[in-house]
C-alpha cells in the first residue's frame, strides 16, 4: 500500500482564479453544469456535485477580517473539494461496495458498481458527492486516482498557480500546514487555523485526507463547524429498532392470546 | 451515448454541444468521468439551482452561511421511497402478526394467518418493484447482495428484505399444505416474523443515520416512529377489509396501541427536533408543516373514531381510511421535511454548535473559531 495522500488547500493563498476547476474539469472530461450567472459574488459555480468536483468559493462581505485592512469589508476565496475523509459517510454508507478506499487512503466511487441508490448523498456531512440526472450514478472527487496510478500529482494541484491546492503525502502535508500556521500567526494573522487536518481537529470524521488552512469561522466557507459520519451514531437507532421490534412482537402475541376472545 | 441540445438558441450563432464540447471526430473521451451521460441540457438543471440565488442575503457575522446556500445535497429519492416505507412497514408487521397468530391452538385464526401471509407475500414484491422504480432497474437492487455490510444500513437492509421474500413466500406457499410441508411453512411463518419485524423498522435507522439534520436529530425515534405506524397501518387495513368479528378484534388491539405509539411517537419526534430550534423549523413551517400537522390530525382522528363504541361498518371503515392516509402521509412528510431541513445550512450549523454534532459521541467540538 501506498503512503496517504491527501491535499493541503492553504485558502490564504488561493487568488479565485478557478484553473483548479478548469483543470478538473478538463481531465476528468466531466460535462458542464450549465452555464449560469448567479449575480451574486463571481461565484458562478456555486457548489460541488456529481459534475463539479472543485468548487472556488468567493466570499466577500461588508465584514472586517484581520490582517486585511480595506476598512469594513473583506474577501477570502477557498477552492472546495471532497475531504477524503477517514471515516467517510459515503463510503460507509454504500450498500453495493462501489465506494473503496484505495491505496492511496483516498475514498473512490467505482462507477462500474454504483447503481445510483442515493444514500452516500445524504451520508456526506460535507454535501459533496451528488447524483447526475442523466445516468443516475454518483460522483464526485476521485483524487485524481488515474494519475496517481501514473505517478501524476491531481489536475487542480497541478494548474494552481500560487499552490494555494498543495498534494502529497499526508504526514507531510501536516507537518507543513501546522508551520505555515505558526508563521502566520508570526506575522498578526492570528485567526488562522487548520481545518480537520487530524483525528484531533476533526473527531467526527477522524481527520480529513484532504484539509484546508481558514482564517474565518467554517460556516464562512459553508463548511460544517463539527461534522460526524453518521455511522457514529447509529447504535442508538439499531437499539430503538430492536426494542421497538421486541415490542411489536409482545403486542403481537398478546393481542392473539387476549384479543380475539370476546369484548376486551 | 451522449445527446446533443442547441444552446444560446436566440443568437446569430446558436452552438450544437454534448456539454462537453469536445471534438469526438479528433478525441476520444477516456478520462474518469468519460461515463458520465451528458444531454447538454444541464442549463436547466442549473437553472433550478439559480432560483436560490435571487434572494440576496444580508452577511450576518455572528450567524455566518455561504449565501445562504444549502451546505448538504438534498435527497434524490422521489415518490417510491416514502411508499416503500409505508409498504415495507405494513408488510413487515402483517408478518409479525402472522408469526404471533401461528402461537398455540390456530383453528379459529387460520383466515387470519393466510390473510397476513397474502399481505406478507404481496408486500415484498411491491417493495421489490418499488425498489427497481427508484433504481432505475433490476439488475441494479440486486448490486445490493454482491456485499455483506453491517456499516451501511441499506445494505442490511437489502438482505433483510431479502429474507422476509423467501420466508414470506414459503409461509403463503407452503403453509396451506400437509406434513412435512405444513411445517417448513410454520417455520418460514416464524421466520418472517423475525425478518417482519427488522422490515418494519430498519427504514427508520436508515433515515436518521443521514447527515440531514431534522433525520439525524430523530435517528433514536425514527424507528420507533415507523415501527409503530407500520403496526397502525396493518390495524387501519384490517379495518377496511376483515368481516370476521374475532380476527377484527385481535388486529384491531394491535392497530390501536400501534396508532396510539404512532401520535405519541410524532409528538416526541418534534419535541426532540426542537431541542435546536433551527432543526424543528420544517415541521413548523410551510409545506412541511401543513403535512405534518395534517398527518398526525388524521392519525388522531382515525384513532378516535376508532375507539367509539357502537362500531357500525361505515364508521369502521372511515377510521380506517384516516388512519391509513395518516399513515402514508407521515412517510411522505418526513421525507420531505428532511429535503427541506437539508437546504437550510444552519440547521446543521446550529445543530453542532450546539453540540449535536460529533461532540455527541466524543464529547468536545471541534469548533475552533
Ligand atoms: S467529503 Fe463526503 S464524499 Fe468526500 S469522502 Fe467525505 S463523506 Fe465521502
Amino acid at each position: 500500500m501506498a503512503e496517504t495522500k491527501g491535499f493541503f488547500t492553504d485558502t490564504t493563498l488561493c487568488i479565485g482564479c478557478k484553473a483548479c476547476e478548469v483543470a478538473c474539469k478538463q481531465w476528468n472530461q466531466l460535462p458542464d453544469d450549465g452555464f449560469l450567472f448567479t449575480g451574486m459574488s463571481y461565484d458562478n459555480t456555486v457548489h460541488l456535485g456529481a459534475s463539479t468536483w472543485r468548487h472556488v468559493a468567493f466570499i466577500e462581505r461588508p465584514v472586517p477580517l484581520t490582517p486585511q485592512h480595506d476598512g469594513a469589508f473583506s474577501w477570502l476565496f477557498s477552492s472546495d473539494v471532497c475531504k477524503h475523509c477517514a471515516r467517510a459517510g459515503c463510503l460507509e454508507s454504500c450498500p453495493t461496495g462501489a465506494i473503496v478506499r484505495t491505496e492511496y487512503g483516498s475514498v473512490y466511487v467505482q462507477p462500474d458498481v454504483c447503481n445510483g441508490c442515493g444514500y452516500c448523498i445524504v451520508s456526506c456531512p460535507f454535501g459533496v458527492i451528488n447524483r447526475r440526472e442523466e445516468d443516475g450514478q454518483a460522483w464526485k472527487c476521485t483524487l485524481c486516482y488515474d494519475r496517481l496510478r501514473e505517478d501524476m500529482i491531481p489536475a487542480c494541484a497541478k494548474a494552481c498557480p500560487t499552490e494555494s491546492i498543495q498534494f502529497g503525502n499526508l504526514e507531510d502535508l501536516r507537518e507543513h500546514a501546522k508551520e505555515r500556521v505558526r508563521k502566520l500567526h508570526e506575522s498578526g494573522a492570528h485567526n488562522a487555523y487548520l481545518y480537520g487536518a487530524t483525528a484531533e481537529d476533526q473527531p467526527g470524521t477522524e481527520g480529513l485526507n484532504a484539509f484546508f488552512l481558514l482564517m474565518d469561522k467554517p460556516e464562512v466557507y459553508n463548511l460544517p463547524p463539527d461534522p460526524c459520519v453518521p455511522t457514529k451514531k447509529v447504535k442508538d437507532s439499531w437499539l430503538a429498532a430492536g426494542a421497538t421490534a421486541a415490542a411489536m412482537a409482545l403486542v403481537a402475541v398478546g393481542a392473539v392470546l387476549f384479543g380475539g376472545r370476546e369484548r376486551v | 451515448m451522449s445527446g446533443t441540445a442547441v444552446r444560446y438558441k436566440d443568437s446569430v450563432q446558436p452552438v450544437r454541444t454534448d456539454s462537453r464540447d469536445i471534438d469526438r471526430r479528433v478525441a476520444v473521451l477516456t478520462g474518469e468521468a468519460a461515463d458520465q451521460q451528458a444531454s447538454g441540457t444541464a442549463g436547466e438543471h442549473a437553472q433550478k439551482q439559480a432560483e436560490v440565488w435571487r434572494n440576496l442575503p444580508q452577511p450576518e457575522a455572528n450567524d455566518p452561511t455561504y449565501y445562504d446556500r444549502p451546505l448538504l445535497n438534498e435527497p434524490v429519492w422521489k415518490w417510491a421511497i416514502p411508499t416503500y416505507d409505508y409498504i415495507g412497514g405494513l408488510t413487515g408487521a402483517a408478518l409479525v402478526l402472522g408469526a404471533a397468530a401461528q402461537i398455540g391452538d390456530t383453528a379459529s385464526r387460520e383466515r387470519l394467518i393466510r390473510r397476513c401471509h397474502r399481505i406478507g407475500f404481496a408486500g415484498v414484491v411491491v417493495s421489490a418493484a418499488l425498489l427497481v422504480e427508484d433504481l432505475g432497474k433490476p439488475s441494479r437492487v440486486l448490486n445490493m447482495l454482491r456485499v455483506f455490510r453491517p456499516t451501511s444500513v441499506m445494505n442490511m437492509g437489502a438482505w433483510i428484505l431479502m429474507g422476509s421474500s423467501v420466508l414470506a413466500f414459503g409461509a403463503f406457499v407452503l403453509r396451506p399444505r400437509k406434513g412435512r410441508l405444513r411445517r417448513v411453512g410454520q417455520f418460514c411463518g416464524y421466520a418472517a416474523g423475525v425478518f417482519g419485524a427488522a422490515l418494519a423498522t430498519y427504514t427508520g435507522v436508515l433515515t436518521g443515520n443521514t447527515a440531514v439534520p431534522l433525520w439525524q436529530a430523530s435517528r433514536k425515534i425514527l424507528p420507533i416512529l415507523f415501527g409503530v405506524s407500520a403496526m397502525s397501518s396493518v390495524g387501519t387495513l384490517f379495518e377496511l377489509t376483515v368481516e370476521s368479528a374475532e380476527e377484527r378484534r385481535l388486529t384491531k388491539l394491535f392497530g390501536t396501541v400501534g396508532q396510539t405509539a404512532e401520535l405519541a411517537a410524532e409528538i416526541v419526534m418534534e419535541r426532540q427536533a426542537a431541542v435546536v430550534p433551527r432543526v424543528a423549523r420544517p415541521l413548523h413551517r410551510g409545506l412541511g408543516g401543513f403535512l405534518w400537522r395534517s398527518a398526525m390530525l388524521l392519525t388522531g382522528t382515525g384513532l378516535l373514531l376508532g375507539l367509539t363504541p357502537r362500531h357500525t361498518r361505515n364508521r369502521r371503515i372511515v377510521s380506517g381510511l384516516l388512519g391509513t392516509l395518516g399513515s402514508v402521509l407521515m412517510r411522505f412528510t418526513v421525507e420531505h421535511v428532511g429535503t427541506v431541513s437539508a437546504r437550510d445550512a444552519r440547521a446543521s450549523f446550529h445543530q453542532q454548535r450546539a453540540g449535536y454534532g460529533a461532540a455527541e459521541v466524543t464529547g468536545r467540538t471541534a469548533a475552533v473559531l
